[in-house]
Order: C-alpha cells, then structure tokens, then sequence
C-alpha cells in the first residue's frame, strides 16, 4: 500500500490547533468568573459583619465613666457613623490601595495587613507540611492497597483509615501533647517559636522553627491522611476495573506503564477535587488544630476577631480567605482540566 | 496434512475465587487456531469466550486463576513464560480488541500518545517514527484525515471510529494472532457492517484470528471454522459451513434457531428455554442437559468428551451418533 504521510505536518496541526485553544481560554474564562464572585462575598460578609453589633459599645461596655460624647467620637473616629454603602465603598477603595484598615483592638490599631501577613504565614507553614506529606504518603499507600485488594496489607491500611477518620484531630493533638511533650518532654506544647532566644536547639531559628512545627504538623499529616487514603483505594479500585486497563495490559505494557500512566491518572480526578475542596477550607485556618496547638494562626486570629467584633481585623481576613479559596479553586480547574482532556476540550 | 497449529489449548480451566464460591467460568476446553485461519468462538454470555481469551493473554482480572491446561503458542507454553516474556508476546505476537469500544481507550490521552506508546514499547522506533507508523494505521483501517484525527481524544470520537482505532492499536505491532472480543456487540448495525468489513480485510494480512461473538451472523461472514461454547466447555467444533448446515450438538442447533431472519413473513426466534447455570454449581455431566430437549437419563451422569464424528467435525454429546444418523428426523 503507498502511504504519503507527513508527520510535520501533523504535529505541526496538532501545535497550531490544539495546544493553543485550549488550555489559556479555559483559564482566561476561570480569572474571569473570579471578579463577580470576589465581590459578592465581599459584600455578603461586611453587611453581616456590621449587623452582628456595635464595636464601640463592646469597647466602652465595662468603662462606667465613658460619656455619650466620648462613644460618638468614638464612632465618627471609626467612621461608623457614615451609611454602610459609603463604608464599603471607601474600604474597597482603600482595599484596591493595598490597605485593610487597623485593628480595633491589638496592640495599638496594628495594620490588619501586617497582620494576616504574619499570621497567615504561619498557618500556610503548618498546613502545607501537612498536606504535601499526607498526599505523599497517602497516594503510594491507596495504590497499593488497591493493587492488593483484600490482602492483609489492605485490610491492614483500610482498617487504620477508618479509625484514623473517625479520631477529632483535636483529640488526637491533646493525645499527642500528653505523649510526646508531657511525659517523654520532646516537643514544646504548643506555640510556633521560643520566644527567647537562648532555648533555640543549638542556637539555631530554623531548627526551632522545625521542633515547633513537628508535633502539629504530624498530626494533622495523619488526620489528612487517612481519608485521602481510602479515597485513593477506592478510586484506583474503579479504575483498575475498566476495559482501557485491561486493554493497556493485553497491549504489553509493563505493570508500571499500566498502574502509574494509565490508572493513576484517572484514578486522581476525584482526589483532585477533594484536595481542591480541602485546600480552600484549610488555609481559613483550621481554627481548633490552632487552638490545640497555641498555634499563632489566621483560624486562631479569626476567631478572636469576631469575639471582640473587631471588623478590620474581620473584613481583612475575609477578604484573605475569599483570595486563597478562589485560587485554591482556580488552580483545582486547572490541575482538573490538565488531567482531564474531556473538562478543556468541549 | 493437517495445517499448522498456531495455538493450541488443551485441558484450559481457569477459575474465579469469589465470595460466593468458586466459578468455573473456563473448565477444562481445549481448541486449536491454524495459520492464517479465522476461529470463531460462540456462546450465550457467560459461557467463558472472554475468559478465555483473557487466559491466554494471561491477564485474567482478579479473583480469577489459570490452574491448568496449556495454552502452546508457535510450540512453546505460554503458562510456563515470565510475566516479562508475556508482556513482550502481548501486543506483539498476540493482540486483542475487547468488546467495548466507549471504553477500552484511555479518556485520558490523546489516541496518539496511545498508539505510539505500545509501538514505542515493542518497536525500536522515535517519537517521530511511532507517529508516522500510528498515521498509517489509521489509513489501514480506513480513518479520513489521520493526521488530524490522530490528536484527538476518545471523547471527541464516535463508537464506530474508536473501534477503528482500538483495531489499529491491536495491528500496530503486526500481531501474529488477534483475539477479538465481540468488536461489534456495542456497535450500530450499519457501523458493525463496515467494521466486520474491515476487519475481513484483515484477514487478507495473514494473520489468523479468534472472533468472539454471540452473534450467529458475525461469524457466518468471517470465520473458517466455529467453536460453540456452553457454560465453560467446548460443544462443538466444525467448519463454518458444516455447523451452520450440519449443526449435530443440540445446543448449535438450539443457537441457530434462537437467529432471527429478517423475512417478509414474521417467524419469531425460537427461545432457549432456561438460562446459562450457575458456574458455582454447574449442573452435572453434560451441562447442557437441563435444557436440552433431547436429553437422555445419562446425560446427568457422564461428562460428554469432543468426539470426531466425521473428518474435522467434533462434538461433545453422547447422543452425537444417533443425531448423526437420523439427522433428519430429529431436525426440528
């Protein structure tokens, strides 16, 4: 049979058509969706936020001696008084400027910027550790398990799962510090740092940084394991069943051509939207894992806001929190779309 | 001279493990392929074509097991090859087209990183090479603007077109033996058409091939000779013409009247009665026997073996003289 094939021209079509279309107007067409939803979330938590009471009052509630004068300076000084639109107006202005406004009540009206910078810095420490090692340790496990199904291995890992799902990490940390600071005295209690300087391991920042990090940070590498683990076991398990596997095996690929190329790449679409979900809601902070932990966190910081009704304090972490789960998202679609061919190409 | 074997199986039983008990979804068949012929392999569902043809791939799904028989290839046994060996005669020496062509692509690639890759894997080719040849294939079973369609993805295919390159993916290594799986079931009738077309074309490469189907009319038009399965054993082996004039086992004949004709008048299918048994517990003896119209006290006690009834027609019932002898009495 004479065959006139130009693969030039081929791939030359495939780089031209196919590459180009589709990847950067999915994202294009994400970034944009963005805005609106931004917006509206923004608006939804300052309105809630100034109808939840009055700061001035929470303030000056235990002082006997505050005048009514004094309470209304107060409230012009905060610019309370002003109509809400007019608020929200002028915090988004201020916002676009890079300025979130001062805290009501920590340390002298510090800048709600440099607050959740500092704050959130520590949450993404401990959570990022977290996850990056669950997921590490997570895949490898669920896969095996899978490939190995109703072995004792299995049995062994499905049963752990389910019992480590089942542990509130808040139980699971106090275990842990009872454990491993209190009586065996290897890790602080709590905290992200010594504060004095001379109680660094070897004199060394870093080194303290990594002995405060290690207890939560296990901790809640094991509470996010566990589920992930099952969802992995199960998701390989579905797939290892389809024609295509049994196809890429009578085709002659080797077992690891078939389990790490062919399997795990379809068996991660659900694990991405359930690390997607979970990224979002975790760099809210978990606020309990910090409490437990006296981990200087934006959970932590939060939910001290909202007690005293600081609103900079309150609106700035929103406004942080509504960023990272829209990216947390954005970047869910992508990592979706770049598996999934059926989500990019319609 | 008898032709050449190019596969031969004997005493092939293989077994799922499952909760409820042990299937015996292949027990005990043996059957032979020739160079260059078409092998169809017939039976209701259930009645362990694909077990079969998965068995001799070696790549049964879990629970199952291959624990007997063997299965020679060019005269060596592939029960006896490392799992290295196989996944080198995979592909290569012997290939397969599963039922399902919706499914049996990754959704996930391009069809050309799919094809390229199982070229890549038992040619010494580049990149480059394994495009050109996977460009090819898609001329060879007959894809418009291949160098198009190459970059798809299954998603943006119809069934018929991902049959096609599910035949071009089992071609691309030029296989020696292709196992068929039903490659028309999930298919439109029109689009079986051409795909059973083509795959007639293919017979002209030389290669021979195991076609299994249930469907009467698939084999009639392809295959040489037919081998008629019931519930994991061997009923009936003949040329394609003998069993569709001459069928001997009542089972065959059973099938052939369960064919509906398209004809003026109405003539409804004739039904088998009953269904295919539990493998868990297949019935004893011949197997067949609850539902044979012909059975005798007998047939519940001794396993029937496939006996030459004449030249190249064999047959497992003991009833299979007396048939043979009063053919058209018994013929319903």
């Amino acid at each position: 049979m004479p065959i006139k094939t130009n693969v030039l021209q081929s791939i030359l079509y495939k780089i031209k058509h196919m590459a180009k279309s589709s990847m950067a107007k999915y994202v294009l067409r994400r970034l944009l969706y963005l805005i609106p939803i931004f917006f509206g979330i923004l608006i939804i938590v300052f309105v809630s936020t100034r109808m939840a009471g009055d700061p001035v009052k929470l303030m000056t509630g235990l002082n006997p001696r505050i005048t009514a004068e004094a309470r209304e300076r107060l409230t012009q000084y905060y610019g309370l008084d002003q109509p809400l639109y007019y608020q929200f107006l002028k915090f988004v202005w201020e916002m676009l400027h890079g300025n979130l406004g001062n805290s009501y009540a920590i340390r002298g009206g510090t800048a709600v910027t440099t607050l959740v910078g500092d704050y959130a810095w520590e949450t993404f420490k401990l959570q990022l550790t977290a996850l990056f090692f669950s997921l590490l340790i997570a895949i490898p496990i669920g896969i095996l398990s899978a490939r190995k199904q109703y072995s004792k291995l299995d049995v062994t890992v499905t049963t752990t799962s389910l019992i480590g799902t089942c542990i509130p990490i808040f139980y699971m940390g106090i275990v842990a510090i009872l454990i491993f600071s209190y009586s065996l005295g290897w890790f602080p209690y709590g905290a992200a740092h010594s504060l004095d300087p001379s109680r660094y391991p070897f004199g060394s920042y870093l080194l303290d940084e990594l002995w405060h990090l290690f207890l939560p940070a296990t901790v809640l590498t094991f509470a996010e394991l566990a589920p992930v683990v099952l969802l992995v076991r199960s998701s390989m398990l579905e797939v290892l069943r389809q024609d295509y596997i049994l196809a890429a095996r009578a085709s002659g690929l080797s077992e690891r051509t078939v389990i790490y190329k062919h399997a795990l790449r379809n068996a991660l679409i659900p694990v991405v939207t359930y690390v997607g979900l979970y990224f979002g809601g975790m760099l809210a902070g978990a606020p309990i894992t910090e409490k437990v932990f006296n981990w200087p966190g934006v959970g932590r910081l939060y939910v001290e806001a909202i007690s005293k009704l600081d609103f900079p304090v309150i609106t700035g972490i929103t406004v942080f929190v509504t960023l990272m789960v829209l990216i947390a998202n954005l970047v869910t679609d992508i990592a979706y779309a770049y598996i999934d061919p059926r989500i990019r190409i319609e | 001279m008898a032709p050449r074997e190019i596969l031969k199986i004997e005493n092939l039983t293989t077994y799922f493990y499952t909760w409820a008990g042990v299937v015996k979804a292949v027990d005990g068949i043996s059957l032979d392929v020739r160079e260059g012929e078409t092998l169809g392999l017939v039976g209701e569902s259930g009645s362990g074509k694909s077990v079969t043809a998965l068995s001799i791939l070696r790549i049964v799904p879990m629970p199952g097991r291959i624990i007997g028989g063997k299965i020679i290839y060019k005269g060596e046994n592939l029960l006896e090859k490392t799992e290295d060996e196989m996944q080198q005669i995979r592909g290569k020496e012997i290939a397969y087209i599963s039922q399902d062509p919706a499914t049996s692509l990754n959704p996930v690639f391009s069809i050309a990183d799919q094809l390229t890759e199982v070229i890549r894997r038992h040619q010494n080719v580049t990149k480059e090479e394994a495009l050109k040849k996977a460009i090819e294939l898609f001329r060879l079973v007959e894809i418009a603007d291949p160098e198009i369609k190459i970059w798809n993805y299954p998603h943006q295919l119809s069934g018929g077109m991902k049959q096609r390159i599910a035949i071009a993916r089992a071609l691309s290594c030029q296989p020696n033996l292709l196992l068929a799986d039903e490659p028309t079931t999930n298919l439109d009738v029109t689009i079986q058409a051409q795909i059973l077309e083509l795959m007639k074309n293919l017979k002209k490469l030389g290669m021979s091939m195991i076609l299994i189907t249930h469907d009467m009319g698939v084999v009639a038009g392809v295959a040489d000779r037919i081998n008629v399965m019931y519930a994991g054993r061997v009923c009936e082996v003949a040329s394609t013409k003998t069993i569709f004039r001459n069928p001997v086992h009542p089972y065959s004949r059973a099938l052939l009247e369960a064919v509906s004709h398209v004809t003026v008048k109405r003539v409804q299918p004739k039904i088998i009665p009953g269904a295919i048994p539990n493998l868990i517990s297949p019935p004893s003896g011949c197997r067949f026997h609850p539902r044979c119209d012909f059975a005798a006290a007998e047939c519940a006690a001794v396993v029937p073996q496939l006996v030459e009834i004449e030249p190249e027609h064999y047959v497992a019932c003991i009833r299979a003289k007396e048939f043979m002898e009063n053919v058209k009495e018994v013929k319903l």
